[in-house]
């Protein structure tokens, strides 16, 4: 009788593999390899090997788009914490139905499609959209306020679009969080702010650190929001890796770039289990670290 | 006794699913035709057409491209791309004998050397690219040409059309060179201007250019000509002007890929887009210029008395139409690329 238990467990084991192998892994080989073959106008990618696109990758315009993006996408990281940290601290308060009904509210929205909710932010925000017809009406500014088409523009659709990416970890973080911790803290003399800083920042950090890389990587690709909210002016890395491909055929380069975000969020992701093997040790409780 | 049933059902299967896939597959610009001549073609021919769309030539090339020209029926190039795609062997002769309606179309834009004797490409519709301005928020009398938008008063405040050639055009226009320039001279001083005029700009737009300037974001820009005759529609105060330097013109055309799976039925619907009372529709509704003799015949004489549908002959002498520039394209788009992230 265990036979067919063993067979099952095998083939879905197996199934995932080469779901994985066929739709992950073989796709980004492809990647990488057109990543050192030569642009070609004619056929798109041909012989010989080079890595002249990686090389271009440091190209100082490249480098500088690549920064910015780093800081739009660094930003919208804060700002998703900011608001996303007590958000999740309240919630975590809160009776269970409470806090069911609070995240079903948070997800509803996106049951939509984020690029139809991005044209609503655009519309919003338009010199003849809500926001500045308010503006002007109550007559707070007597001119409509230019936000569309800006890099605040992109920051405000990229925190909309991705805040529920960093409250739904923290919310994990704050569920196993026990109260008694807190208790104890309180009964040894700690202030709010030391019980902050000693018990609860460090017991959630890494559902902050969960949070901020699925906010983070997202944002520095998504060249819609920074298409429709910035103007289509080349903001995100996103924007360029879909020109390589749409408009200059320069794949190798598209390629390479692509390639290398991957790596950095591989760098990324690495960075966090090795904070989260540090933040296990310093726990003292379930001290499996050492 | 098995195998004959076999095959009669086969066969049976066969023909319901061919008699099912009488369709043609069109790839075209982005609001590019008149809705209901779609559908009055499948109520006349019983083709079905799987429409989709694009918003510049350079998408609709990737992915011709990447599919070797299979996929679509139809696709409707700008001049440049005709030469390129036809001398890649992306496209496929287009059988004149199908064409019964070919003769409607007027000789002036048949022949061209993009494309001698039109084998692989039919004229479908031309327009040209000019400055609009909002005439509530700017006295259009002040905008002569296309060197007044990088006067510095209009920082932040200006669209452009998200396409190289016709960003590039502009400078080179306003530099006294021809829009085709294959000359890296000409091509840096451009680029340099187009510099100096970046920091005006607030959007690039591709897919719906009068959009921006309907919700009052931007009041002084590019845009096409018949998108502005859209924009009229709605908003009577957004006007057109052509360049003293010379607008650019173009003519985008009915071509089909050398990949395509329904070659009869795309003759079908070239032949079906040529009739003049078809014609007439899709200028009324989308303001551009018609290549169809027949169709201005039918036309109303308030859109054949439109300046911006049928420009005045002296701002066609002017302006120039675009032609494939080979391998310089390649510098076009690095400069491109740097003017985009704001270099």
């Amino acid at each position: 009788m265990i036979k067919p238990l063993f067979t099952f467990r095998y083939s879905v084991i197996a199934l995932t593999l080469f779901w994985l192998g066929l739709f992950v892994l073989v796709p980004h080989v492809l990647v990488l390899i057109v990543s050192v073959l030569s642009p070609d106008p004619q056929h798109l990618v041909v012989w010989p090997l080079t890595l002249d696109s990686w090389a271009r990758l440091f190209d100082p315009l490249y480098l500088e788009v690549f920064w910015y993006s780093l800081w739009l996408s660094g930003l919208t990281t804060l700002i998703c914490l900011l608001l996303g940290y007590p958000f999740a601290w309240v919630l975590a308060q809160l009776p269970a139905w409470w806090r069911g009904v609070l995240l079903f509210l948070m997800i509803v929205p996106f049951w939509t499609n984020s690029l139809i909710r991005t044209y609503a932010i655009k519309l919003s925000l338009g010199n003849k959209g809500v926001v500045n017809s308010l503006l002007v009406g109550l007559g707070i500014t007597d001119e409509p306020v230019e936000l569309l088409y800006t890099p605040f523009a992109v920051v405000f659709g990229l925190v909309y679009v991705l805040l529920p990416f960093m409250v739904l970890p923290l919310v994990a973080s704050f569920d196993k969080l026990d109260k008694h911790l807190l208790e104890a803290a309180r009964d040894l003399g700690a202030g709010w702010w030391q019980r902050f800083r000693h018990v609860v920042l460090p017991l959630t950090m890494p559902g902050v650190i969960a949070g901020c890389l699925i906010v983070f990587l997202p944002a520095m690709g998504m060249f819609y929001v920074s298409d429709l909210l910035g103007g289509a002016k080349n903001l995100l890395l996103g924007n360029i890796i879909r020109n390589q491909f749409m408009v200059v055929h320069d794949w190798p380069f598209g390629a390479a770039l692509s390639v290398a975000l991957i790596m950095l969020m591989a760098m990324l992701l690495w960075l966090y289990f090795a904070a989260n093997r540090r933040i296990n040790r310093q726990g003292g409780l379930d001290d499996d670290g050492i | 006794m098995k195998l004959p049933s076999l095959l009669a059902t086969l066969l049976v299967a066969a023909a319901t699913s061919l008699y099912a896939e009488e369709k043609v597959v069109v790839y075209n610009w982005a609001e590019y035709i008149s809705e209901d001549s779609l559908a009055a073609f499948t109520q006349e021919t019983g083709i079905k057409v799987e429409y989709s769309t694009y918003d510049n030539n350079e998408t609709m090339y990737s992915k011709l491209k990447l599919q070797q020209g299979k996929g679509y029926d139809i696709v409707v190039p700008s001049t440049y791309l005709v030469s390129k795609m036809r001398a890649e062997g992306l496209l496929q002769e287009i059988d004149h004998k199908k064409l019964t309606n070919l003769p409607n179309l007027s000789i002036s834009l048949m022949n061209k050397d993009y494309d001698p004797g039109n084998k692989y490409s039919i004229p479908y519709l031309w327009g040209s690219t000019g400055i609009a301005v909002n005439s509530k928020e700017i006295d259009p009398a002040t905008i002569k040409g296309w060197a007044d938008l990088w006067d510095s008063k209009w920082q932040g405040k200006l669209l452009l059309i998200d396409d190289l050639r016709e960003v590039f055009h502009m400078a080179l226009k306003k530099n006294g060179y021809s829009t085709n320039t294959t000359n890296p001279d000409e091509l840096k001083t451009a680029y340099e201007d187009l510099q100096k005029l970046m920091p005006n700009v607030r959007v690039f737009n591709a897919d719906s250019p009068r959009q921006p300037y309907l919700s009052g974001d931007v009041n002084l820009g590019m845009i096409w000509s018949g998108e502005l005759i859209m924009a009229q529609q709605e908003n009577p105060d957004i006007q057109y002007i052509f360049p003293q330097e010379g607008a650019g013109f173009w003519v985008d055309s009915f071509s089909i890929p050398a990949g395509a799976e329904n070659v009869e039925n795309a003759h079908k619907f070239i032949d079906y887009m040529l009739r003049a009372d078809v014609g007439k529709k899709v200028v009324e509704e989308l303001g551009y210029s018609t290549p169809n003799g027949e169709v201005r015949n039918l036309l109303d004489g308030k859109y054949l008395n439109n300046k911006v549908i049928f420009p005045p002959a002296e701002a066609v002498d002017k302006g120039e139409f675009q032609k494939d520039v080979g391998e310089a394209m390649k510098l076009y788009n690095e400069y491109w690329e740097k003017l985009k992230a704001g270099k």
